[in-house]
């Protein structure tokens, strides 16, 4: 961060970081649970969020000690908004979970080259489930078949055994700031897409501008 | 563990983020500051309008602790121009609520459910991101504090109807490129519509795979030859030269 984005920072707005990051997080969930493919971790905004949830239910768990009639109804609110956080927090990891699980091998390939794709704690489960499964493959069918044909993620004669996620689904997506003109590859299609556009395009066409953050899916 | 849901957002989701659209109150009993981890909420003191998240508004509401406001476009009157405006103009949804001036370059750009497109002081002539969703919780929690719910009910409902044919009509324009301009539709209707658009477009592209595998090869092969061609005129032009 240089002396331009901290400036930014303090003219920009006065809206509270908290929203921000709620925008932010809202955000990473409705694209996580849209999006064909698996979507980089957002680690710093998660650090923080969890951060918040840990200390607001210490806060909720002092306060119900204390037994305050007055204070009751403000705790329902702290408590209804703890549980709408949850929610979304659980809602955007369980949607990653299932990409994971979906195209596990293509997902390991694809952090091996880009580390910041999953969090520690979803590489763990990545690779332990993996170690699980293959062993399991191994000891009831594979270890009877001829050594050449026991891999899991040959790619020899051309086609990969690996699954990859359909790229080209058609998303929908709202631009953030103008993007200019988007090719579809393979087609004659291009578009100008401005600032408020909503249009249904293909993933693939559209991806640098979401991961950019140009464009959101919806 | 794994979430057991189809790609894209069910109707409960959509609703849950149109639970965070800001709408007006007027309190009815006091209330401090809250620190929530959304940001910090207003102090309440009667009878002054404060804007709140509409979970927040709804919470309240049902408690009696608070009144809304509907948000100025959800009015018989500004929901009657809107329908004479979309039933005139068969091809497109009516615009959405003007955009605020873009932030800084380097900021976080701000998007429904977070513009402030459902308070007492957005804009009449336009139907926000949320419109469906939030008009139907209104009127379901908030009925009293219209003035004519069942009117703004009716216009809703003949609303829904024809905004719901023309994202029909518009199945005919798909082809397998996509790229369909949908501005002013709504989040329930992107719901709704997406298993069926996002079908229609796909399938249309599985169908002519083949042929677009040819041409992306022959793009990338002219690319390439057009590239060694540009090559080829600088050694003509060197060759001149000597």
């Amino acid at each position: 961060m240089d002396i331009d984005d901290l400036l930014a920072e303090v003219t920009a707005d006065a809206i509270p970081k908290e929203t921000r990051d709620l925008q932010e997080l809202t955000r990473a969930w409705v694209a996580e649970r849209v999006a064909p493919e698996l979507l980089l971790y957002p680690d710093a905004l998660m650090e923080r969020v969890l951060e918040r949830i840990r200390k607001q239910i210490e806060l909720v768990e002092e306060q119900t000690g204390n037994m305050d009639p007055k204070s009751g109804f403000k705790l329902i609110i702290i408590q209804t908004e703890l549980e709408r956080f949850k929610f979304l927090v659980r809602s955007f990891l369980r949607a990653r979970i299932k990409k994971i699980d979906s195209h596990p091998l293509h997902v390991l390939q694809t952090h091996t080259s880009n580390p910041t794709l999953l969090s520690p704690s979803e590489l763990q489960y990545l690779t332990q489930h993996q170690a699980l499964l293959s062993q399991h493959y191994a000891s009831s069918f594979l270890s009877q078949f001829p050594a050449a044909l026991q891999r899991l993620d040959d790619t020899a004669g051309g086609v990969s055994m690996i699954e990859k996620p359909d790229e080209d689904t058609a998303v929908f997506c709202r631009a953030l700031r103008d993007v200019g003109e988007v090719v579809v590859e393979g087609t004659d299609k291009r578009f100008e897409i401005q600032r408020g556009d909503v249009s249904v395009i293909r993933w693939s066409a559209v991806r640098r501008a979401v991961l950019s953050g140009d464009i959101e899916l919806i | 563990m794994a979430l057991p849901l189809p790609p894209g957002l069910t109707p409960p989701e959509i609703a849950f983020l149109c639970e965070m659209e800001l709408v007006t109150v007027i309190p009815r009993q006091r209330l401090e500051g809250l620190e929530l981890l959304g940001g910090p909420s207003p102090p309440l003191n009667p009878p002054h309008r404060t804007s709140l998240p509409l979970w927040l508004a709804l919470l309240l509401k049902r408690q009696r602790r608070a009144n809304i406001i509907p948000p100025p476009w959800l009015s018989p009157h500004s929901l009657t121009a809107i329908l004479d405006h979309e039933t005139e103009h068969a091809d497109a949804f009516s615009p959405p609520p003007r955009l605020p001036s873009p932030p800084p370059n380097n900021t976080l750009p701000f998007s429904p459910p977070f513009l402030p497109s459902s308070t007492a002081e957005a804009a009449p002539d336009a139907l926000p991101y949320h419109w469906l969703e939030l008009g139907e919780m209104l009127l379901e929690a908030a009925a009293d504090d219209f003035e004519d719910p069942d009117n703004v009910r009716k216009l809703l409902r003949g609303l829904r109807e024809v905004r719901m044919a023309k994202l029909r009509k518009g199945v005919g324009v798909l082809d397998a490129g996509g790229g369909v301009r949908m501005n002013g539709v709504g989040g329930m209707e992107v719901g709704e519509g997406r298993a069926f658009v996002g079908g229609v477009i796909d399938g249309l592209r599985k169908i002519a795979a083949s042929r677009e595998q040819q041409r992306k090869d022959r793009d990338r092969e002219e690319r390439e030859n057009g590239y060694s061609g540009t090559v080829g005129d600088d050694d003509d032009d060197e060759m001149d030269m000597q």
